[in-house]
């Protein structure tokens, strides 16, 4: 007897940043309806951006002239949290999306971070990063973060839906990530890089100045995750009904700038 | 009348608030939380805001209107408490 549970795989794909979020959102919409399955994907952004939590201020956490002589986009979650500089060379993003009744899912929130970051935990293992998990949702390799994840909970159909998605730093540029988001010029010194980088690694960092190729990450990203949620993972596609409602919400909430400077 | 005031929570989030009040300093005009914490379903924030809008500067009502909120079960807050949203309020307002 097979009773093992199957969830849907999507490739890893690159978009633009307001494509990436509308596509989680509109995924969410559908596994609330019951019109798809439980979902894993991997992404990349292309051009570079910056997320910001949904409860930020884009004013006071983004410097919006240095994100527009780079070609770094900006993009509002639907997640909390904090801004992120999500560099095209530099990290993988990954959603997860579960209906909140899945017997898998812990009814506590930060278990169930714990148990959908340990499938990132086990992708680190996978390529010789020994890394754990550190309240609220964070995943550090010794002491220092490699991976920030955030939460939504949501039941915009019949079903509450939990989408967590997260980062994984794959090579880490300091001075770059500092001149798109707010730090004042006084506090880009040389001591506080020092620090930051006394918090924050990277999958290059921690493996000795190698880098790891994006096919890599994604598979060992997807065998993490089928192992931490016991699942069997199918290839699948965005159904045209999710394409249709992603390209919507691009539209109208993700790509438009009352959305991404409402706070 | 524009006041901010900011609160690293212990083991938590950064939580920020600007609040705007009447020339008098007698009444809130204006209020918005933000920061890098983490509330479900994250749209309620905005019921938060709207309910202390017009609310006159007083701390026991302040703690009162923030205190019927989050006793709603269907907020679920992580990095911050409602202790710290009503800090930086009195904070903002007493600077």
């Amino acid at each position: 007897m097979n009773n093992v549970d199957v969830w849907r795989v999507l490739d890893l794909e690159t978009n633009d940043c307001a494509t990436n979020m509308a596509i989680d959102e509109a995924i969410l919409f559908h596994i609330s309806e019951g019109k798809v399955p439980n979902t894993i994907r991997t992404y990349r952004w292309n051009p570079s951006a910056v997320s910001i939590g949904y409860f930020q201020s884009v004013y006071e956490e983004v410097n919006i002239e240095a994100c527009q002589s780079k070609s770094v986009d900006v993009v509002r979650r639907i997640t909390g949290g904090g801004a992120v500089y999500h560099d095209y060379e530099g990290e993988i993003t990954y959603s997860v999306l579960v209906r909140d009744n899945d017997p898998k899912i812990p009814k506590d929130i930060i278990k169930s971070y714990q148990l959908i970051c340990q499938g990132i935990i086990y992708a680190l293992a996978d390529i010789g990063i020994d890394a754990t998990f550190k309240p609220i949702n964070d995943i550090i390799a010794g002491t220092k973060k490699i991976s920030g994840n955030a939460q939504t909970r949501r039941k915009p159909g019949k079903d509450i839906v939990i989408l967590q998605h997260g980062t994984i730093l794959r090579d880490l540029d300091i001075k770059k990530m500092f001149s798109v988001l707010r730090v004042s010029k006084e506090k880009i010194s040389d001591k506080l890089i020092e620090q930051v980088e006394q918090r924050v690694t990277s999958i290059r960092r921690e493996l000795g100045d190698k880098l790891v190729d994006f096919e890599t990450l994604k598979n060992s990203l997807e065998r993490g995750f089928s192992k931490t949620l016991s699942i069997q993972l199918e290839r699948s596609t965005l159904t045209e009904s999710e394409r249709k409602l992603a390209t919507e919400f691009k539209e109208k909430k993700y790509g438009a700038k009352d959305w991404v400077f409402k706070r | 009348m524009k006041n901010k005031a900011e609160k690293k929570v212990p083991g938590g989030k950064l939580i920020r608030v600007t609040v705007e009040t009447d020339v008098t300093m007698s009444k809130i005009v204006n209020v918005m939380f933000t920061g890098d914490f983490y509330m479900h379903p994250e749209e309620e924030i905005h019921t938060l805001e709207n309910s202390l809008k017009g609310t006159k500067i007083d701390e026991k009502e302040f703690k009162r209107i923030i205190t019927n909120f989050f006793e709603n079960e269907i907020i679920q807050i992580l990095g911050a408490g409602p202790e710290d949203f009503l800090e930086i309020l009195v904070t903002a307002l007493s600077g």
